[in-house]
């Protein structure tokens, strides 16, 4: 028998008691499918107090999906997201990103909040405690340095593996959050925020692989919502070793409005190389002419600039940089010409 | 502490303390006895621990015990009825899906859990299917052809 | 009435015997092993690399409530070692630790959290020592050594010359050499290592559940470690979940439970975790080879010279053996002569490698199939014209001695090229596809028992009883190879009876004969031989029975299984009949049945180790790999592999055709996503996630073409079926990328990022030559 650490488990039906739970005690975390934090658990990376299990929200298991908007509750599967008709229709990079997620046993258990809060990962973290423990530990721990970048001074580069987050911000969604101060919407670009430059200080606003969501103590993921703007096109893909249960050796997501033959918008975003999802700054003086030769070489320049994958997966970090370059120019193509 | 779990387990009415950090699966093989959900690896990577809970595949290995209150557990255990073996189970055994047989209940529900949904999977859905299920022996053609060979007895009536 | 003929069940798809049980999940494995009372045993293992012990304290675990007991290499000076020559193991580490992970002391505890707690309060002292991670940094002349008595750090070298390898390259008309590097991988079978032990300390006797593949090897082992006279042991083997060799060697997990079970008179089960499995390990060495060919422009293969280093890790293990492997084996698939071979089995501070499903033999054979196929383009030649310009001439003996008598490749090469439409296809394929091809051999079980007493190499009992059931008791270890299957068929096959007729016991020692184990796909040839014997003796007493109830001659009884009669006009009587007859004068029968290797087969005296390779009989393996290539992203496919495998007669098609694509496919995973890697000696794969097997999402459907030379020696003529297949899956992979892309791959396994490198590597290298042409 596996000896997990002692917590205690509650199952609250409704939001408002999930909120109660939450700030009568600060060391509970939420929990989704388990796929993610269970193996945290199970590691000692983390341990809990208490676990609240938020499947049972009704509130948050709702997927609204039309014309109009999405929206998506935290509580929803990622199964049933990436086969909702509506999702698959208006929002396909939503429902093809789900869809890629590890594998189908875990894509049942998994939900959108659980992805959308994913915990970094890198592999001298993602580790049993004796392994971590004979490595001294590292910064995303209890350590003092990266191990990845022994001279980072402080700063930590596990990396953001979630393939929900690009594609949603590939169509500007915004994130409900909700805690025990009440609830705010953030766009969800703002709720990465592990930039994770070399020698720069992690501040509240800019962190880095360890403090990588901007949630407030005791706040969670309730909700993530977009609106459809019915000309945009978009689709997901990524690069695994293996096609299933892995976490992307990199992952892209684009989303481009073409008028006659001009590119007249595009949105590209990364997972599984920085420490947060990247949604591509730049990418608007790309538009305004036809997909050619100008576009692809300022893509593969802002992937450059922007996509900083470091050796925190057993595939080199440079590879993962490329590759989701390729991805990204193949995608802009497809949509374009599709 | 210890919750209350009142649930359904291979089709019949369970209730138990469970302490809330209680994996299903050790709750199954270690509280239950039913041995054959098996544990595969550290945590979610290898698919030998599946059971469904309300028909669909699941990892017990990550589902803590007291989460599926009021929900329907199926362990390989329930398969079969009369000392007859199910079609999934047929599957396995004619066409040797199971070599030494470790991967195997976590395969067979997966399967039973794609046949409840998709009495019909074509060879591409099979393949989707059981893509979070490891298997060390087999190379895993024999492992699709006794999902396909299933999914005929099945349709034929020949087996439940 | 119906006419009764014999049952016949060779030949034909069998379903396994205890499939029932594995479906419904009543199989029960070791760690399926539970009663109240037992407890959980857990082991705190070595942090450090590399270091002297200087204090094991295990003060403060040993007061924790709930701790019944602690181990450490204080309860045991005893060594173990599957090679009788190599024992250098402890199960608990005495004086120094000689990598990260070696068990150091283990708790025996109330429950598993108990156990585990206590282990985390377990402090472990060392003065630390340099440490060396690959062959090479364990071989420079500064290194320490890791074991006393192996200066150089040096387990074995193996050095011979068999004929000239200087005039033969004189010969060539082409010579090329090359190095290739496979990485350490390991066989992650799916159930993770466990062992129950039971001290009855009244009796003074040791009960062990161990999920082995030698319970004679346990047995062995648990008696030196235990410094108990053997036959106070028991050994137990449940179901096992897979274990393509890591479970040959007696494991340090067995032991030490036994140890703690003696210590507290008691029962104790310890399952250990997928990681520490990984550490455990009894992998596939890390290799460097490199291989130089001398080929003739008709194809012939004129010398061979071949440099072959291996990581071995901390212990012995199965070292030896492996290094004289990949030297032996470069013989016995193709005629070849002037053949100089170097390797060197290294200790380094890494968890210790082992035996793996094709053992020894696989890196090597990627090499050379590589190298062979290079050349060929080289000289253009085909592939499959090269591989049939080398063929043996069975039978024969090589020049190292090896017999050969029964040989498929011809056919096995036949069928690949017909089933896979090469000649039609290999020129046309579109871009970024390719097909490539590749050739593997396997021995059927070592002709020479690791520990030669002088017995038979393999004995199976048949008891015959009041009831009329057959049962038959075998101390082959079925591990979902499908041994227990193989014996059954045979036995029924002798007896003319049904299948549903005859019962098998297995792995109990108190029960079942010894065995020499289920590795080195020894079981169906020599165990299934004695089982033939043990049938046929049966069957003896059957016919006198029949003949003294019939009142006949014995030579004038006819055997159909169910009935026994003098001539056809004879009413006969039926099987039971005949068996209360049998039993009227012995009661219960028991008969004996064995097989010994012949002389011949074990191998020559060329040099130190050259037994290593004898058998009775080799499997050939031919493959096609068809390959897709994504030039932009480095992601190979592999669309569809064809292989035809000489298993002399397959007794059972559909296990045999099991057993060939379990082998490919394990091969594909070894050849393109599977590695063993550390930081600084610390395992980075030891999970699921990151050592990849692949997933039914990444497997390609393997067709197989069955071919039979019905060895002379083999039981109705079958040789082995379980690892002959894997090697050449390497080989013709990277030999079909090469197809696809114009690029060889020399390093496993071959990743998306390496394959992404090399074609921009080319590139570059392209961009330049354009650009200095450009400006010429």
């Amino acid at each position: 028998m596996d000896a997990l650490p002692a917590f205690d488990l509650l199952r609250p039906t409704t939001l408002d008691e999930a909120i109660r739970i939450r700030v009568a005690h600060p060391g509970s975390m939420p929990l989704g499918g388990g796929t993610d934090l269970v193996v945290n658990i199970r590691r000692g990376i983390v341990a809990p107090a208490m676990l609240i299990d938020m499947n049972a929200v009704s509130e948050l298991k709702t997927i609204r999906a039309d014309a109009r908007g999405l929206e998506i509750g935290a509580s929803v599967k990622l199964a049933e997201l990436a086969g909702h008709p509506d999702v698959v229709k208006h929002y396909p990079v939503v429902a093809q990103a789900a869809g890629f997620i590890a594998g189908p046993t875990h894509r049942n258990m998994g939900t959108v909040g659980g992805n959308l809060c994913l915990d970094t990962r890198c592999i001298y973290y993602n580790q049993s405690e004796w392994w971590r423990s004979a490595n001294n530990h590292c910064l995303k721990t209890t350590g003092d340095i990266c191990h990845v970048a022994p001279k980072s001074r402080g700063v930590c580069f596990a990396t953001f593996s979630g393939d929900l987050a690009p594609a949603l911000l590939t169509l500007g969604a915004e994130v409900d959050l909700v805690g025990p101060t009440g609830r705010r919407t953030l766009p969800l670009s703002k709720l990465y925020i592990g930039h994770a430059r070399q020698g720069e200080p992690v501040t509240e606003t800019r962190g880095d692989g360890k403090y990588f969501l901007s949630l407030r103590p005791g706040e969670f993921v309730g909700a993530v919502r977009a609106k459809n703007m019915p000309e945009l096109r978009s689709a997901y893909d990524k690069i695994r070793i293996r096609r299933s249960i892995e976490y992307p050796v990199a992952g892209v997501a684009v989303a481009l409005r073409r008028e006659g033959n001009t590119l007249a918008d595009l949105r590209v975003a990364f997972t599984g190389t920085n420490p947060r999802p990247v949604l591509l700054e730049g990418t608007a003086a790309l538009c305004g002419g036809a997909l050619d030769e100008r576009v692809f070489k300022g893509l593969d320049d802002l992937v450059r600039d922007q996509i900083m994958a470091m050796k925190t997966t057993f595939t080199p970090g440079h590879y993962r940089r490329r590759v989701a370059g390729v991805l990204a120019r193949r995608l802009v193509t497809r949509l374009f010409t599709d | 502490m210890a919750r209350i779990l009142a649930f359904v387990l291979n089709d019949r009415a369970r209730t138990d303390a469970v302490p809330g950090n209680l994996l299903l699966l050790d709750y199954l093989r270690e509280v239950v006895g039913l041995t054959g959900t098996k544990t595969g690896c550290d945590g979610g990577e290898c698919g030998a621990c599946t059971v469904l809970i309300d028909d669909k595949p699941t990892l017990s290995c990550l589902t803590l015990a007291a989460s599926v209150e009021g929900r329907r557990v199926d362990t390989v255990e329930s398969l079969g009825t009369d000392g007859q073996l199910s079609a999934v189970q047929r599957g396995f055994h004619e066409k040797l899906g199971a070599q030494c047989g470790y991967c195997t209940p976590g395969f067979i529900m997966a399967s039973a859990g794609l046949l409840r949904k998709n009495p019909n999977p074509s060879e591409a859905e099979i393949i989707a299917a059981l893509g979070s299920n490891i298997c060390r022996c087999t190379g895993y053609v024999k492992i699709i052809e006794a999902v396909q060979y299933a999914a005929a007895l099945r349709a034929q009536g020949i087996a439940p | 009435m119906n006419k009764i003929v014999p049952a016949h069940n060779i030949g034909g798809y069998v379903p396994m015997i205890d499939g029932p049980e594995k479906v419904s999940g009543r199989a029960k494995y070791t760690a399926d092993i539970m009663a109240p009372g037992m407890l959980a045993g857990r082991i705190f293992r070595s942090p450090y690399s590399h270091g002297e012990i200087l204090e094991v304290d295990i003060a403060a675990a040993l007061k924790l409530p709930g701790v019944k007991a602690i181990v450490t290499g204080a309860d045991c000076d005893k060594t173990f070692g599957v090679l009788p020559i190599a024992r250098s193991e402890h199960p608990l580490a005495r004086d120094r630790v000689r990598y990260r992970g070696e068990p150091v002391a283990a708790v025996a505890a109330i429950d598993d959290t108990t156990a585990l707690a206590a282990v985390r309060l377990i402090k472990l002292k060392v003065r630390e020592l340099p440490a060396y991670y690959t062959a090479k940094a364990a071989m420079a002349p500064d290194a320490i050594a890791i074991h006393d008595k192996k200066p150089g750090n040096l387990e074995r070298d193996v050095l011979f010359e068999l004929g000239n390898t200087a005039q033969g390259f004189a010969e060539a008309d082409l010579v090329r050499e090359e190095t290739y590097n496979c990485a350490e991988v390991c066989q992650n079978q799916m159930e993770m290592h466990a062992a129950v032990a039971d001290y009855d300390a009244v009796r003074g006797r040791m009960t062990v559940h161990a999920s082995t593949q030698v319970p004679y090897y346990v047995h062995l082992m648990l008696s030196q470690i235990l410094d108990m006279n053997m036959s106070r042991i028991r050994v137990i083997k449940p179901h096992v979940g897979g274990g393509f060799g890591c479970r040959t060697e007696t494991l340090n997990v067995e032991l030490i439970t036994a140890l703690l079970a003696r210590k507290i008179g008691g029962s104790v089960r310890t399952v250990i975790t997928r990681e520490e499995t990984f550490i455990t390990h009894r992998g596939r060495p890390e290799t460097d080879i490199k291989l130089i060919i001398g080929l003739r422009k008709d194809g012939r293969i004129t010398a061979v010279e071949c440099e072959c280093d291996q990581r071995g890790g901390a212990h012995s293990g199965y070292g030896v053996v492996t290094i004289l492997y990949s030297g032996s084996m470069l013989y016995a698939i193709y005629d070849l002569h002037n053949v100089k071979y170097l390797g060197r089995r290294v200790l380094t501070n890494t968890p210790p490698c082992g035996a793996f499903r094709g053992h020894g033999t696989v890196d090597i054979r990627f090499a050379f199939e590589s190298l062979l196929d290079r050349m060929a383009g080289e000289l253009g030649l085909d592939p499959f014209a090269v591989r049939r310009a080398n063929y043996l001439n069975a039978p024969t003996f090589t020049d190292n001695d090896l017999m050969v008598n029964s040989y498929g490749l011809p056919e096995c090469v036949d069928w690949v090229e017909r089933a896979s439409g090469w000649k039609a296809r290999k020129n046309t394929m579109p871009k970024g596809k390719g097909l490539g091809m590749a050739c593997s051999h396997y021995i059927s079980g070592a002709s020479k028992p690791v520990n030669w007493t002088g017995e038979p190499h393999a004995t199976v009992k048949i008891k015959l009883d009041f009831d009329g059931s057959v049962v038959v008791l075998s101390g082959a270890a079925e591990i979902g190879q499908g041994s227990s299957t193989i014996l059954v068929q045979t036995v029924a096959e002798v007896l003319g009876l049904d299948l549903s007729r005859i019962r098998i016991v297995t792995g109990d020692s108190d029960i079942v004969p010894k065995d020499n184990g289920s590795y080195s796909s020894r079981v169906t040839f020599l165990v299934g031989n004695a089982a033939i014997d043990a049938a046929q003796n049966l069957k003896r007493v059957l016919v006198a029975a029949a003949a003294r109830k019939l009142e006949a001659k014995p030579e004038d009884i006819e055997c159909l299984g169910e009935l026994y009669r003098a001539g056809a006009q004879d009413k006969g009587a039926s099987f039971d009949e005949v068996v209360v007859e049998a039993l009227k004068d012995t009661g219960t029968i028991t008969v004996t049945g064995n097989y010994s290797t012949i002389p011949e087969s074990h191998g020559g005296k060329k040099y130190r180790g050259a037994a290593i390779g004898g058998t009775m009989g080799y499997s050939y393996s031919a493959q096609v790999v068809e390959v897709s290539v994504d030039e932009e992203t480095g992601v190979v496919t592999v669309d569809k592999v064809w292989v035809a495998h000489d298993c002399g007669k397959a007794l059972n098609r559909l296990t045999v055709e099991g057993q060939v694509q379990g082998s490919v496919w394990m091969g594909m995973g070894q050849a393109m996503s599977e590695e063993v890697a550390y930081h600084d000696g610390l395992m980075l794969t030891a999970n699921m996630l990151d050592y990849r097997v692949p997933t039914i999402q990444d497997s390609p459907p393997i067709e197989v073409g069955i071919v039979e030379s019905n060895d002379p020696h083999g039981p109705f003529g079958a040789k082995e079926a379980g690892e002959g297949s894997l090697a050449a899956f390497l080989p013709a992979l990277t030999n079909a990328i090469a197809d696809a892309i114009g690029i060889r791959f020399n390093d496993l396994p071959v990743t998306p990022d390496r394959v992404f490198e090399a074609i921009e590597k080319r590139r570059r290298a392209l961009g330049k030559e354009k650009n200095s042409s450009g400006g010429a």
